[in-house]
């Protein structure tokens, strides 16, 4: 059986999930074992002009050159995995769809801005379909292997849609709310093995909201902690900004 | 009945004798008030007076992550083996309400069809309990389901008498580690008077938690069912499911399939799962059994005070209180029995 | 860390080979299936099995056939997730693995010597074929014997052929109706509760068998006790999510019952007063 030609592309983002994908170490080569890695800008400069079994994309859409050039790779590619959280929520860089576009345009680009033509951010499945997400930021390395092993086999990848809690008290971790900390495990979706507060971090919300948060018992628990709405809002954009577009529609 | 005691200041070379032959486990402060079940080799290290556990000691006899099935798909078979992984330890300073716990894994896992996994398991781990000698806080119940005094399942059984245990051997292995540690003397009269005083006292001190008497309370939960509680809890729980993981008998389990790189070798495993989350009781065709949060609530009481009284005459609550400690939305057991209580009225 | 093999653990598969396959429709593939020599499944109609596919997973899945089948036994199975879209990938001689037959099935014993009315609506025809099969094997020990079928579009229809045969053998009543009928559908057309009012029974001694979709047994039920059948003689075969088979996972878990053990199939009395069962 032939190898599945891979490539990696990335948008607006840090690059960092390509970092975590080359820290796998000796994972890496397994998996470069069993895989045709055809582009990856980051390692080659190789290009390749036919069908990819798999496009792994990394970074939010934020341009309409981004638009174009994604849906360009979506109908090149078989399967497409959104990784990161620029890519399956638009991640941090949603932050920009609190300006407007004109303001913030102006802003980085001063007196180029006109050359510099922007949309409001939008997660990969804002602009095309996705097949499989590999949530976080940055990814967690496990998960990642997860789910291309799921690819591989040709089997779907579901994100856990239970809240971190449930695997950060698995690991017997003291609640950051005992501490007095606020953290956004109770309604950001599982999968990382609560990577973050394992290291004595909080949850940033980083692989994005349960689909059912549970919004009054949400509400209660920022009562008991004296948590004011903005607050808890402003912390949940600094991720999730980007699944405002989806309520719009 | 054969007791001995271990002085105080033996209790450190009774830990590290212990840990040369296997690994030895018990209670640690995490700060904050939080304490958790993991390995020591000292004394020291030992939390003697603590509040239960984040997790239960189920973690040691249903970890999280468990292999069941080692397989191998190659040329289109389906090759497999059943397989058990397990380590042989000790546990030290087990409270009565999580002896409790373990007793009713081991009425769930050895009822017919027997899962051999928890079988074989249970039988490679030793249980040292430990007497609480007051309440630990106040979301324990244990007076509630007579748990404030052990009922047997241990090996060895630790009573804190100030500068001294009173130990209880219970079986041949606790009798084995007595020799084994050599730490240990014989018990006097004067020992057992001191045991009886503190049980005395103990009587002044645990009072039923709630009101009610405890044979009532299936009858309670068969007149509730379509009670108002469930359904305020359902509007305030947040289906996390962190009081079913530190629920000592709670059992519920998935059973997923870990791939290698290969995609023909692989593990079948077994991990913890919650009648709390969503997506507990929907089938592959889309029909979802407990799709309300309220019905999830009411669903996890009626299996600690109802259906295992029904099927195995035996609470599956224990007392312990942790399902109230770690709930965000402050969902309190004794409460939520007050609650039943006081509108059955 | 140690390792044991365990014999006998609940685990445990059994290999079975795909003897032969069919797409009977464009979701549903019959699948029969041969143990290794040919050992029986040993099942009682209306039990299911836990369909195994390493890598995948595992999927309770009723067993479509009679045990008066000998060597091989036949599975019909829907394409609705990820088991069941990676079985229909597979084909003959392709190998799965099997635990059980898990459950209670249909109370043959029971059912003996009484009339039966068997109510079948979509994919409950699969479990009631294996009872259907049983009896048509041992006919003479029943009495009368009445099929009724309910299915969305004659499109959506399941073992047309056998189907057929009910239809034309002298010693079945059968009829069948579609939700929406095409241009070449002649017959009744509704939902499967319409056909009962229209069936001649003695309530004492018939017994009615239901499988079908959750949403069908609160309406069948209700013209069967019309029809004066003691919620004694109601036997339906509940759907859940089966994950062990072994009555210790809780995802099956209704009340204080296990469907995979205490169940699927149950009498009306049984659950009458399980709030959620129905």
């Amino acid at each position: 059986m032939n190898k599945p030609k891979v490539a990696f592309f990335d948008f607006a983002c840090c690059e960092g999930c390509q970092l975590q994908v080359a820290n796998l170490g000796e994972q890496l080569l397994d998996i470069l074992g069993v895989i045709d890695v055809v582009e990856f800008r980051e390692v080659m400069s190789e290009k390749w002009n036919k069908e990819y079994d798999v496009a792994i994309i990394e970074g939010s859409i934020t341009t309409p050159h981004a638009v174009d050039r994604i849906k360009k790779i979506r109908k090149r590619s078989k399967v497409l995995i959104a990784y990161g959280s620029c890519a399956t929520i638009g991640g941090i860089n949603g932050m920009k769809n609190n300006f407007e576009l004109d303001e913030i345009r102006e802003h980085v680009y001063p007196d180029n801005a006109k050359h510099f033509p922007t949309i409001p951010t939008m997660a990969v499945d804002q602009v095309v379909k996705v097949d499989y997400y590999v949530n976080g930021c940055p990814i967690y390395p496990p998960e990642f292997l997860k789910v291309i092993k799921a690819v591989l086999k040709g089997i779907p990848y579901a994100v856990p849609d239970k809240a971190v809690c449930a695997e950060c008290k698995l690991n017997e971790n003291v609640c950051m709310y005992e501490k007095g900390v606020i953290c956004l495990g109770p309604v950001t979706k599982a999968g990382c093995n609560s990577w973050c507060i394992n290291n004595g971090n909080i949850c940033y919300g980083c692989r994005g909201v349960v689909t059912n948060p549970q919004e009054q018992a949400q509400n209660d628990i920022m009562v008991k902690y004296k948590i004011s709405l903005d607050l808890m809002l402003n912390k949940m954009n600094m991720y999730n900004k980007c699944r405002e577009i989806d309520k719009d529609e | 009945m054969k007791y001995v005691i271990l002085k105080k200041n033996k209790l450190d070379e009774f830990i590290v004798n212990l840990s040369k032959q296997k690994k030895v486990m018990a209670p640690v402060s995490k700060g904050y008030n939080n304490y958790a079940f993991e390995e020591v080799t000292r004394g020291g290290q030992i939390a003697l007076k603590y509040i239960p556990t984040i997790l239960p000691p189920k973690k040691y006899f249903m970890p999280q992550y468990e292999t069941v099935v080692e397989y191998d798909t190659k040329d289109g078979k389906q090759n497999m083996e059943a397989i058990v992984e397990y380590d042989e330890m000790i546990l030290f300073g087990v409270h009565t309400c999580d002896l409790a716990g373990i007793q009713s894994l081991n009425v769930v896992f050895s009822d017919r069809p027997k899962d051999l996994n928890y079988i074989i398991r249970k039988n490679k781990i030793i249980l040292i309990g430990l007497e609480c000698n007051d309440y630990c806080d106040e979301h324990a119940s244990c007076k509630l389901v007579n748990n404030e005094l052990p009922n047997g399942g241990y090996d060895l059984f630790f009573t804190d008498l100030g500068d001294f245990f009173l130990v209880h051997v219970n079986t041949w292995e606790g009798e084995n580690l007595i020799s084994l540690t050599k730490v240990f003397e014989p018990a006097d009269d004067i020992h057992m008077k001191k045991r009886e005083k503190l049980r005395a006292k103990k009587r002044e001190i645990f009072k039923n938690e709630v009101k009610i008497n405890p044979d009532q309370i299936p009858d309670l939960f068969d007149r509730s069912h379509n009670s108002k509680v469930w359904y305020k809890l359902g509007e305030r729980c947040l289906s996390c499911g962190n009081c079913t993981n530190v629920c000592p008998t709670c059992h519920c389990f998935d059973v997923e399939d870990e791939i290698n790189l290969d995609l023909k070798t692989g593990k079948r495993i077994r991990i913890w799962d919650s009648c709390q989350h969503e997506s507990f009781a929907k089938v592959a065709g889309g029909e979802n059994f407990r799709r309300k949060a309220a019905g999830r609530q009411r669903h996890r009481y009626f299996r600690k005070f109802k259906y295992p009284v029904d099927k195995f005459s035996r609470y599956f609550c224990t007392g312990c209180g942790r399902c109230s400690r770690t709930c965000m939305a402050d969902i309190r057991l004794k409460e939520t029995l007050d609650d039943l209580i006081k509108e059955s009225i | 860390m140690k390792r044991e093999i365990i014999r006998n653990s609940e685990f445990e598969v059994k290999k079975g080979r795909i003897v032969s396959t069919r797409q009977m429709t464009k979701i549903e593939k019959f699948f029969e299936i041969a143990l290794a020599d040919e050992e029986p499944l040993g099942h009682d109609p209306g039990q299911f099995v836990e369909v195994s596919l390493f890598g995948v997973g595992e999927a309770p899945i009723s067993i479509a056939s009679s045990p008066t089948k000998r060597g091989t036994f036949d599975l019909c199975v829907r394409a609705v997730g990820k088991f069941t879209n990676a079985l229909h990938k597979l084909k003959e001689g392709d190998e799965v693995g099997i635990r059980g037959p898990f459950g209670k099935g249909f109370p043959v014993q029971t059912l003996e010597g009484n009339d039966l009315l068997i109510l079948a609506g979509g994919l409950g025809i699969v479990p009631l074929r294996s009872l259907i099969d049983y009896v048509r094997a041992n006919r003479r020990d029943f009495g009368k014997v009445t099929i009724l079928l309910g299915c969305r579009t004659p499109k959506d229809m399941l073992f047309g052929d056998e189907v057929d045969e009910w239809n034309k053998r002298l010693d079945v009543n059968f009829s069948c109706t579609f939700d929406k009928a095409d241009p070449e559908w002649s017959g009744n057309v509704g939902v499967i509760t319409s056909l009962i009012p229209g069936v001649n029974l003695d309530p004492e001694h018939t017994y009615a068998v239901v499988v079908g979709p959750p949403i069908m047994y609160k309406f069948v039920i209700k013209e069967l006790l019309a029809k004066m059948i003691p919620d004694t003689h109601i036997i339906l075969s509940l759907e859940r999510h089966m994950k062990c088979g072994i009555g210790k996972c809780g995802h099956c878990q209704i009340q204080g019952i296990f469907c995979c053990q205490d169940g699927p199939v149950f009498k009306y009395s049984e659950l009458k007063n399980i709030k959620g069962a129905i």
